[in-house]
């Protein structure tokens, strides 16, 4: 028996259809992963399950009768719990104020006064039911991710649903909380849960579910068992066409004993006065591509704006090819030989509202053939424009239009044009393939090695474990604003580096610094 | 995709006008005039006349200035509400130097000098508030907008004491000197001011759509994070951007100064006054120079018009004041609509579809 199912559910945006007939079945208690490539229309698929989107035409069944949901508040009446991939919690308030926040205990029902004891063990009581690893009276803000994952999940299931859906559960969490939120979801299912987990990363797939159905382009092209199926297969059914899953580093260590980028001793503060990066001293060498792996939120972030000139340095130095470039503004980098990827596509490296050839000069607007005297030459910034279109193969709907008309891949690739044209000597590039298809991830992995085989240094800054091991030369882990370990990717496994990602330090890592 | 967007600027700028045009013809109605001839003189007389037409344009130069003293402010998202105050700085000095120069000037020289007093005095009072939000992060809409009535104040006391002309009846500052008035062509208002208008309205049209400034201040008015990871510096652009928006409205008070006053009296700007006016303007003409330009004569048209329906119809004047409050009042819905969405959510109630914001992950 079916406990959810859709009839030719369709969803437009005007004359795009995000979801076009789309026909899934769930049986209850199993794990479902809806798999697809970013932009194929899963999101757009549970908004309108939860209630946020009403389809354009289609049907929504839950436990085989036809049902219209209204509203999230609607879908948990239901039964149909939703998890976002941003976490919906109140960092200030302790795990059970979170969990029954909006459906406050009273000491009586009349009562205004909240009876925070019924309250504490009524929580206990949900975390022990489903064997899952908190304290009902800690602080949001104290609490891991994982944790606060685990929160968000009790919130749900406090209001007796028993359909729960995930969105992109694992993209947030170091590898060890992955296999946690695995063997709870397991728990959940145990207990007669139904679970929908969206996701693209397909490892985690195999791992976890029954039974996958994969989203191409707004349609389904696969219904499958998950004993039936390989990595391969859902891969390929996702673009469409064989792909390898990760262009490899094969090359030889050639970086040669030059050091291309230096940084010694930075320490930074951010703007509550909290020391973010403690003593970050690497250096990265001609030819030669250093990862930086982490978990989100581990001084990345802060990391990347004092390189990138949009943080200042309390402490320390940095230097391309022995030039002190420290705390310099991010044109004085560029004209240094730093090309910038940055880390939020559309807050720091483009702007949505400007038209694609705007975007395709910036940074680079004061350059000689682009402006003359303070006037900016259209025909040439045109000329530009065509030309990163045509050579990475930048697929637009309208030449003349905004860049917020692009998928995430092609609106990367115009930052990945525009950097890599200007002949920098030295390129950090962070989450350089976040949200971005698998096409252009593989094409803008090309891009990067070439870009290191040609003689040049890279600055890799990624939370996606596989593509600092598969890219980098060296990899070094950040862990709470400090570095805790170098290693090298040939050298040790994933799960060697997850445990230095969650701050565990084993004796493998070499070198590790404070 | 160009296309679409200007014309539905045209009807963001349009609609408002006619609104008020028509919600005015109901209170002529009520008058008890015909509102279609008092329309037709209204703008007849101040647009298809050729007295009257010059008259417009004499009137629109300060306008024009102001409207893009507000413009080039605004496009970046950094508010100069002081363009009113900077405007009346630069006309009093540029009157103040006007009346003390010798009658032996050259007449060029000396109108020279008179707008330049006038722009410096615009450029220096920007700087304060200018200094303020660029190096202390100090709201610059709060500075501006208070420090005009502070501007105002002093005026009124210089204007009443130190610099008072005691041979007129009332408070006001000697008559400029004949050599620093611009003279009149023809039997019309118009002077060399609406052409210094005109000058800087094309500096100001290739400034904003061509150059590399131009460029920097619509990044760092769509996206401030943006403009400074491409290396923008923005707080050196915030000075820049303020110090033209001083200058214009310096100008603005200088040339009316020079082309109209002729010495500074404590009304010398009007109701609302030209600063409030170029708002207007800047709004009406959505923040582009082409735009500020049409709006500009459009509505110096309404302001010259008004005379002409006291003369010729038994409509008061004043009527013409409504219809400025409706424009204004429309304008306003037009901002509410932007932030709220108003319009799609009352359209989705009537057709029953809803349409959640949520849809951007698609």
């Amino acid at each position: 028996m079916s406990i959810i199912k859709t009839i030719d559910l369709t969803k437009k945006f005007g004359d795009f259809t995000a979801n076009d007939r789309i026909n899934i079945s769930v049986e209850k208690q199993e794990i479902k992963c809806i798999v697809g490539e970013n932009g194929a229309g899963k999101s757009t698929l549970m908004n309108m399950l939860y209630g946020l989107l009403r389809p354009t035409s289609g049907k929504i069944l839950l436990h085989e009768k036809e049902t219209v949901i209204n509203g999230p508040m609607d879908a948990i009446a239901h039964g149909l719990g939703m998890v976002h991939q941003h976490f919906k919690l109140v960092p200030s308030l302790t795990v059970y104020e979170n969990i029954l926040l909006g459906a406050e205990l009273k000491k009586s029902s009349k009562s205004p006064i909240i009876d925070r004891k019924k309250e504490i063990d009524e929580v206990k009581k949900l975390i022990e039911k489903y064997k899952f690893e908190l304290d009902p009276t800690d602080k949001i803000e104290d609490i891991s991710v994982g944790g606060r994952q685990r929160v968000e999940i009790l919130k749900m299931l406090y209001r007796n649903v028993d359909i729960l859906i995930l969105d992109e559960p694992t993209a947030v969490l170091t590898p060890q909380e992955v296999d946690e939120l695995f063997v709870n979801l397991k728990e959940l299912r145990a207990q007669g849960k139904t679970i929908i987990v969206i996701t693209h990363k397909l490892r985690e797939v195999m791992e976890l579910s029954d039974s996958v159905t994969v989203i191409k382009q707004g349609k389904v092209v696969g219904n499958v068992l998950t004993k039936d199926t390989s990595e391969e297969e859902l891969a390929q059914m996702m673009v469409g066409r064989e792909v390898v899953l990760t262009v490899q580093n094969t090359a030889e260590n050639k970086a040669s004993e030059e050091i291309a980028y230096q940084v010694e001793d930075v320490c930074t503060i951010n703007d509550y006065g909290k020391e973010v990066l403690q003593n970050i001293s690497f250096c990265v060498h001609k030819g030669e591509i250093l990862g930086v792996a982490g978990v989100e939120g581990n001084g990345q972030s802060e990391l990347v704006k004092v390189l990138t000139g949009l943080m200042k340095t309390t402490k320390g130095k940095v230097s391309i090819y022995g030039k002190d470039v420290t705390d310099k503004w991010p044109d004085e980098l560029r004209q240094n030989g730093l090309g910038i990827i940055p880390e939020d596509r559309y807050a720091q490296g483009l702007c949505g509202t400007m038209s694609i050839a705007d975007n395709c000069i910036a940074g680079y607007h004061s350059v000689p053939d682009v402006c003359k005297f303070g006037l900016l030459d259209r025909k040439n910034i045109s000329c530009k424009r065509d030309r990163f279109v045509k050579d990475f193969d930048i697929r637009v709907g309208d030449i003349n239009g905004n860049v917020g008309q692009l998928s995430g891949g092609n609106a990367q690739k115009i930052i990945i044009a525009r950097e890599f044209e200007s002949n920098p000597k030295l390129l950090i590039a962070c989450q350089p393939t976040r949200g971005v298809d698998i096409g252009s991830i593989e094409f803008i992995h090309k891009q990067i090695l070439d870009f290191r085989n040609k003689g040049n240094a890279v600055l890799l800054i990624s939370s996606e474990l596989s593509e600092v091991m598969s890219l980098s030369d060296r990899i070094i882990v950040m862990y709470k604003g400090r570095i805790i370990g170098e290693l090298s990717p040939k050298e040790v496994s994933r799960s060697e580096i997850g445990l230095l990602m969650a701050g565990i330090q084993n004796n493998k890592a070499k070198g590790a610094f404070i | 995709m160009k296309r679409m967007d200007f014309g539905k600027r045209l009807v963001n700028s349009v609609l408002p006008v006619l609104l008020a045009f028509v919600i005015g013809g109901i209170v002529i109605l009520m008058i008890g005039e015909n509102p279609l001839d008092t329309y037709g003189i209204l703008l007849g007389k101040s647009l298809f006349t050729v007295k009257g037409f010059l008259n417009t344009l004499h009137y629109a130069s300060p306008l024009i200035l102001t409207g893009l003293a507000i413009a080039v402010t605004f496009k970046a998202n950094i508010f100069n509400m002081g363009v009113e105050g900077q405007l009346l700085l630069g006309a009093f000095f540029s009157g103040i130097v006007g009346t003390s120069l010798p009658a032996s000037l050259n007449p060029a020289a000396a109108q020279l000098l008179c707008l330049a007093v006038g722009v410096i005095c615009g450029v220096v009072f920007a700087l304060v508030p200018a200094i303020l939000k660029a190096y202390c992060h100090v709201n610059e809409m709060v500075v501006t907008l208070m420090l005009n009535y502070a501007m105002i104040k002093v005026l009124e006391f210089l204007a009443t004491g130190v610099f008072r002309d005691y041979s007129s009846g009332y408070v006001c500052t000697p008559i400029i000197k004949e050599n620093a008035m611009f003279p009149r062509f023809g039997n019309s208002k118009l002077t060399m001011f609406f052409f210094i208008a005109i000058l800087v309205f094309i500096v100001m049209y290739v400034v904003m759509n061509k150059s590399k400034l131009g460029y920097e201040i619509t990044a760092i008015g769509k996206n401030p994070e943006f403009a400074e990871a491409t290396g923008m510096k923005v707080h050196k652009k915030i000075m820049i951007m303020m110090i033209i928006s001083g200058a214009l409205s310096g100008l603005a008070g200088a040339g009316y100064m020079m082309s109209e006053q002729f010495k500074y009296t404590l009304s010398f700007s009007g109701n609302p006054g030209l600063g409030w006016d170029g708002m207007l303007i800047a709004l009406l003409g959505g923040h582009s120079p082409v735009g500020i330009l049409v709006a500009a004569i459009f509505y110096s048209a309404l302001k010259t018009g008004a005379d002409h329906i006291n003369l010729y119809s038994t409509v008061p004047k004043e009527i013409v004041s409504v219809i400025q409050g409706l424009i204004i009042l429309f304008l306003a819905v037009k901002f509410v609509d932007e932030h709220t969405n108003i319009r799609e959510k009352l359209f989705r109630k009537k057709t029953g579809k809803p349409e959640t914001a949520i849809s951007e992950e698609a």
